[in-house]
């Protein structure tokens, strides 16, 4: 398996998209699957354009939320797009 | 027992298929062309179900490229909002068709293969399908959308698992569903020459396995496996009446592709009833629902909350009784019933089998 790392350029795979569903709040929908994005998943998410790199993405977020422990910040964007890889949701680059 | 919210929607839009598969889910008593609800009836459905809060949809059949207004189909779903799936044996698919149902707004498809071998594919298929489905691959993958390789798997192909999991990988499949036959309907008919044998089954975990462990990240693989030898039953549906909502192509709901053969459940029609009141209120949705109906040993069993009590229909076909535990589960009194089955097949038999073919409804009904 390929891994995900720092320089990874992540961007979702085709057929996975984020819902626009009104009753249903924010939600992944991926083939045969639904996924419940809880806490800053949306927002990371909304930022795998597949131009930025992971680093890029934690910097990124870490200047929009600069009350949050930066350390935090990292550790849960690693986290969620880890998961996400795994899943096979996501084009790394 | 109040309803939780549904999230997926199975639209079986035609009985109707090119292909004669001797598993087929399609219940022996299909519905015929001129019963087929009209698009804009299926457009009304599609919106109702997004208002319920259903996220997906599966487009399934029969063939669905059977229909001309499958994109059209496709187009009013994603304008509800849904996620749609194209679950299809591809006959009936063109480059361009391809490229009109990805510009209406078609998310994934699922790809049905029968085998990686021609002759034996064809002969399960009771068609010559096979080559086409790999032409079909290549079509997909050009274009921007999820493709799943669906393969179903029993005693004829599972010695070729391994060759089978590497025709996924050669067409870059993004998805591959693997699962083993279900017995009602038609493959009910065939058991006996589709239960695989319980070493083949062991050895089609192993092989899956090592191969999850191998794609993962690349390709994903999920896997159904073979009831009648499992220890638990299977959340069938995720549960009665919990999460999925399957339309026949009359427009009549049920709670899942097999329930016609429990006798005394009338389904509604979305013709007649909104789809909130067929999800929440009618009779055979919430016959199941919960765990009031349950028996001993399911009703003070720790699993009830994560099987549910197993299949409905596969305790009606194996014990007469809807409401019975799903005897497949090492727990049920009647769990003999299954094992005097498993145990009867211990060889693969090399006879070629005396195959009773799915039939196209227009020739079911008089």
């Amino acid at each position: 398996m390929s891994a995900l790392s720092a320089a990874s350029q992540p961007k979702l795979r085709a057929g996975c998209r984020l819902s626009d569903s009104a009753q249903q709040g924010d939600v992944l929908l991926i083939p045969e699957g639904v996924l419940r994005l809880v806490g800053p998943g949306k927002k990371i998410l909304e930022r795998c354009d597949g131009l930025r790199n992971v680093s890029e993405i934690i910097r990124d977020l870490q200047s929009e939320f600069p009350a949050v422990d930066p350390a935090r910040i990292e550790s849960e964007v690693n986290t969620f797009l880890e998961r996400l890889h795994q899943k096979g949701v996501l084009d790394i680059g | 027992m109040m309803a939780s919210g549904p999230l997926s929607l199975i639209a079986e839009i035609t009985h109707r298929c090119p292909l004669h598969c001797v598993y087929c889910s399609n219940p022996l008593e299909m519905q015929a062309r001129q019963c087929e609800l009209p698009t804009e009836i299926w457009a009304n459905v599609f919106a109702s179900a997004a208002q319920l809060g259903i996220l997906q949809l599966h487009l399934t059949g029969g063939e669905p490229l059977a229909r001309p207004d499958l994109s059209e189909l496709i187009a009013t779903a994603r304008k509800a909002s849904l996620y749609t799936n194209l679950i299809t044996s591809g006959v009936g698919l063109s480059e361009e068709r391809l490229a009109a149902l990805v510009e209406a707004g078609l998310d994934h498809i699922q790809l049905s293969f029968q085998d990686s071998q021609e002759a034996a594919a064809n002969e399960i298929a009771g068609t010559r399908a096979h080559a086409l489905k790999i032409e079909l691959a290549r079509l997909i993958k050009r274009q921007r959308l999820a493709f799943t390789m669906n393969l179903v798997v029993h005693r004829q192909n599972l010695d070729r698992l391994p060759e089978m999991i590497a025709l996924a990988e050669e067409l870059a499949a993004d998805r591959l569903e693997i699962a083993h036959v279900q017995y009602y309907g038609w493959a009910l008919r065939n058991r006996d020459s589709l239960l695989p044998t319980r070493s083949q089954w062991e050895r089609s975990l192993e092989i899956i396995t090592a191969a999850r462990k191998r794609l993962e990240g690349r390709m994903r693989v999920d896997f159904v496996g073979p009831d009648y030898y499992a220890k638990y039953p299977k959340a069938c549906m995720g549960g009665w009446g919990r999460s999925v909502i399957l339309i026949d192509p009359a427009g009549r709901a049920l709670p899942c592709h097999a329930a016609g053969v429990i006798p005394g459940l009338l389904f509604d029609n979305v013709q007649d009833r909104d789809l909130r009141w067929i999800w929440e209120q009618s009779p055979a949705f919430r016959k199941f629902r919960g765990e009031d109906w349950m028996p001993e040993p399911c009703r003070s069993c720790d699993r009830r909350t994560q099987d549910f009590g197993g299949c409905r229909c596969q305790a009606m076909l194996l014990t007469g009784d809807a409401a019975a535990t799903d005897p497949v589960c090492t727990l049920s009194p009647m769990h003999g019933v299954v094992e005097s089955i498993t145990s009867s097949f211990h060889e693969v038999p090399t006879a070629r089998p005396d195959w009773v073919y799915r039939i196209d409804p227009v020739s079911a009904v008089r």
